[in-house]
């Protein structure tokens, strides 16, 4: 009886603090607090991740290969055809043709959007994030958009020499620093 | 004379197994104490505002068996009741004591203590699960995603003299390296890719089971199986982390088995 009393009171005694109280429903509420984007705002979320009782069943999902099967595939074919292209360069060095060059580009490009678009499903879902998962998402569009443009200016303009020739470039700029000081 | 023969009937009658524990018990006695240190996860859902904490305990070597289940149940026995885990059959079928021991998820009746090092042994529950009691995580959501893929046999007819569905021998061996899963749930909460969605993601086990069910020869169910797979989440969160083949304590290899799954995929 006494010891019921007195956590009674220690617990009565927390909730009067009104940021004790605050951290203990965080406490309570969510398993996930360790593992959330500190600055985006999350949506409620059920312990354990259980929706409903324990009898009920999990939703059923919807095909959709467009997201499943076909990306998979898509991921595979830009991977696989990275490795001549990246070879190709490598072994012609600033000579390679413009074609090469352009494919090389947008080939790594698209294999970057895919690779961060798989990084915004596993860390900003939408059962988590809500819209900051489509804003992620648009804004990833929105930055592979412009590279499209900077990559055609950059095998296109007359002043720069494309990706392989300013990769080869960097080496240079050192030689010639390396040079300057001997 | 009744009493010495009686005497000496009691001397006869004291056989070996009672004179090898007599002399056991002095040994224990006789033999400097071995103590190793367990370091335990402890929180109380009753009262949820103390912080969770790590308990110590020390346990005489020299009196425990060799596996750190044993250890804890002499803990449970002889130091602190309200110690709480999950145990059943002590022999890695039943998949109940499975726990993070030392940083890798494993059954603790599997798990040999090393009694020569002098190292502190941590166990905490099972990474990322909702902690119902101290080393007792809430498994809910995993049975429920393996009830989702249907783990039963699915076909129109059966054998109409009752007898059993018949195999080949090579059709048997398929599934050698995935019946053996006790569902213990080491390999589905070390994978990184199910601690961020568990909600949505089937995890390591359930989709070995999946994989399981879907190369049967006795099973015709083989495209709704595939079907139900068929979207972002269920299998292609999935990035190959191999934490599950790394730790499963079983020896199995669900990271394969979620291979084959995506290239049944791939070919739909």
């Amino acid at each position: 009886m006494f010891g019921f009393k007195s956590a009674a009171s220690r617990s009565s005694f927390l909730l009067k603090n009104n940021s004790t109280k605050n951290l203990l429903l965080k406490a309570n509420s969510n398993s996930l607090r360790h593992f959330t984007i500190p600055f985006l705002p999350t949506l409620p979320q059920n312990p354990g991740g259980v929706k409903g009782s324990v009898n009920d069943n999990l939703p059923k999902t919807k095909i959709d290969k467009f997201h499943a099967s076909y990306h998979w595939n898509f991921e595979k074919v830009l991977a696989v055809g990275l490795i001549p292209l990246v070879s190709m360069s490598l072994m012609n060095g600033g000579s390679i043709s413009t074609f090469i060059d352009l494919g090389l580009s947008y080939t790594l490009l698209m294999h970057c959007y895919v690779g961060f678009q798989s990084c915004i499903t596993d860390y900003i879902p939408k059962r988590v994030y809500g819209t900051w998962h489509n804003k992620a998402m648009y804004a990833l569009t929105f930055g592979t958009l412009l590279s499209i443009i900077g990559i055609y200016d950059m095998n296109f303009n007359q002043k720069n020499s494309g990706s392989v020739g300013l990769t080869t470039k960097l080496w240079g700029a050192k030689s010639e620093k390396s040079e300057e000081k001997a | 004379m009744s009493v010495l023969s009686l005497a000496s009937k009691r001397i006869t009658s004291f056989n070996t197994p009672a004179r090898v524990l007599i002399s056991k018990r002095f040994e224990s006695v006789a033999k400097p104490a071995n103590f190793k240190t367990f370091k335990i996860y402890r929180w109380n859902p009753d009262t949820p505002e103390v912080k969770p904490k790590m308990q110590e305990y020390k346990v005489d070597m020299n009196n425990c068996g060799g596996m750190v289940l044993d250890a804890l149940i002499k803990i449970k026995d002889e130091q602190d009741g309200t110690l709480t885990f999950r145990r059943s059959c002590r022999e890695g079928i039943c998949g109940s004591c499975a726990m993070n021991i030392d940083g890798r998820n494993t059954l603790a009746c599997l798990c040999k203590i090393d009694a020569e090092k002098a190292n502190t042994v941590k166990i905490y529950p099972l990474p990322h699960t909702h902690v119902v009691k101290d080393l007792v995580p809430d498994l809910t959501q995993f049975y429920k995603q393996y009830k989702s893929i249907q783990p039963y046999l699915q076909r129109k007819e059966y054998p109409k003299d009752g007898t059993e569905i018949l195999q080949s021998v090579e059709d048997r061996k398929k599934l050698d390296g995935l019946y053996e899963c006790i569902l213990c749930a080491c390999c589905s909460t070390s994978c990184p890719s199910y601690w961020w969605n568990a909600e949505e993601y089937m995890g390591p086990a359930v989709l070995m089971q999946a994989y399981r069910w879907m190369i049967d020869s006795r099973d015709e169910a083989f495209g709704k199986r595939k079907e139900m797979l068929q979207n972002s989440m269920s299998v292609y969160r999935c990035h190959t982390i191999l934490n599950c083949t790394k730790t499963c304590p079983k020896g199995l290899n669900p990271g394969k088995a979620i291979a084959e799954i995506k290239k049944f995929l791939a070919a739909d």
